[in-house]
């Protein structure tokens, strides 16, 4: 492959990298230095098409389609969202970090925790809100010890906290309503997905990161809120 | 019962997918009242045709392709697409150097033709392949390919993004 054929891949999917393109990468600077510019132009495109959504969206349509929960959880999530609304406003631009290399799901690979933790939330998170039979804080404060991770205080209510499935039943699925928005954690101890990643998907962004004797995998719909949520944990 | 799984499944849906939509839907009309009421839309379509989606995996897609033929039918009647055929150097001349590196951006996007700028969100945004995208644009892979590489090229060419260099060995 040369420079020509390299960065035509690169201008066509700068997400994908062949196993050829990773063989050119390494005998030319030019191209890894391109590389490198493409990303963190890719993070401008990104940032830039995600326009503001307006608030409530999705129970709109819900309202419209007359399938919307009881009353008292409207209240939840209305209160809900006006507290992430002040947030939000304050939080709007997600900065990239200078050490930190987000990556799409296509690049990290659909099969990795944080992905498949994505997805997971994104289906089946709304139901398990819905199902959520209360806490019991005794569990709930060991979990979060045996990882030796904080369990955030100040401004910040456990609103479901149980077994993850996705772990084989083995972590726990905590979702935060924290001073920077709803946030989901998934504790996950005595197993290792390797070094830290962050990977935005489908407008969400996860972390997955070891610790402890395990690992956490954190997400939210930015990356400052859940860069913010991490540092509550520690 | 198969009434609530249905709207078990369909809240799930509104719930995942709303948001991406709409920016793919702003992006598409650029008008953010028509913007959300082509998600309205395209929800009622969904639940209408439910029986349509065989398989919850491709539920993204069929939501995405509901969603672009809505905007066609109600904005577009006559044509689907927009002539390929456009000076993209032209797009330079709209922008103006902004405050802010995020509107400069939004500006060149917005300056963007449509056929371009529909499958840079489709990938960016939707996280589709090329192979996907040719498949809800109905177009072959070769030209998603090509308006990519054209849509980024004219991207590159705001201030302070770094125009691509010349290569020796072409």
């Amino acid at each position: 492959m040369n420079c020509f054929e390299f960065r035509k891949l690169l201008l066509t999917d700068p997400r994908v990298r062949t196993p050829e393109q990773e063989r050119h990468l390494a005998g030319c600077d030019a191209c890894e230095s391109l590389t490198h510019e493409m990303e963190a132009f890719e993070a401008r495109v990104h940032d830039a098409l995600r326009v503001p959504v307006p608030e409530a969206l999705a129970d709109r349509v819900l309202l419209r389609h007359k399938i919307r929960a009881p009353a008292l959880r409207a209240w939840a999530l209305a209160a809900s969202l006006v507290a992430a609304l002040g947030v939000g406003i304050y939080f709007y631009r997600v900065p990239l970090g200078e050490h930190e290399r987000v990556l799409t799901a296509a690049a990290l690979g659909t099969n990795h925790p944080a992905v498949t933790a994505i997805a997971h939330v994104l289906h089946d998170e709304p139901r398990m809100l819905k199902e959520n039979r209360g806490v019991d804080p005794v569990v709930m404060r060991a979990a979060f010890m045996r990882l030796g991770l904080n369990l955030p205080a100040n401004g910040t209510t456990v609103l479901y906290f149980d077994k993850c499935p996705m772990t084989g039943g083995a972590g726990n699925h905590v979702v935060l309503q924290t001073p920077f928005g709803q946030v989901t954690l998934i504790l996950v101890p005595d197993q290792s997905f390797g070094a830290r990643v962050v990977v935005v998907d489908r407008d969400m962004t996860a972390i997955a990161a070891p610790h402890g004797a395990g690992g956490y995998i954190l997400i939210a719909d930015s990356l400052r809120n859940v860069r913010q949520t991490e540092k509550l944990l520690m | 019962m198969l009434i609530e799984t249905k709207k078990s499944k369909f809240e799930s849906l509104v719930r995942a997918y709303s948001t991406e939509l709409y920016r793919y839907a702003y992006w598409l009309c650029r008008e953010r009242f028509q913007a959300e009421d082509l998600v309205q839309e395209t929800f009622t379509r969904a639940w209408q045709a439910w029986e349509g989606l065989r398989d919850d995996k491709a539920a993204k897609s069929w939501l995405y392709t509901i969603l672009r033929n809505e905007h066609a039918r109600s904005f577009e009647r006559k044509r689907f697409d927009i002539d390929e055929v456009v000076d993209l150097d032209g797009i330079i001349d709209h922008t103006s150097a902004g405050p802010h590196e995020e509107i400069e951006m939004r500006q060149m996007l917005g300056a963007l033709p449509r056929s371009y700028r529909e499958p840079l969100v489709l990938q960016v945004l939707g996280g589709y392949s090329c192979a996907e995208i040719a498949k809800i644009m109905e177009i072959s892979e070769g030209a998603v390919m090509t308006r990519l590489t054209r849509a980024r090229l004219a991207l590159r060419k705001l201030p302070g993004v770094a125009a691509p260099r010349k290569v020796k060995n072409l």
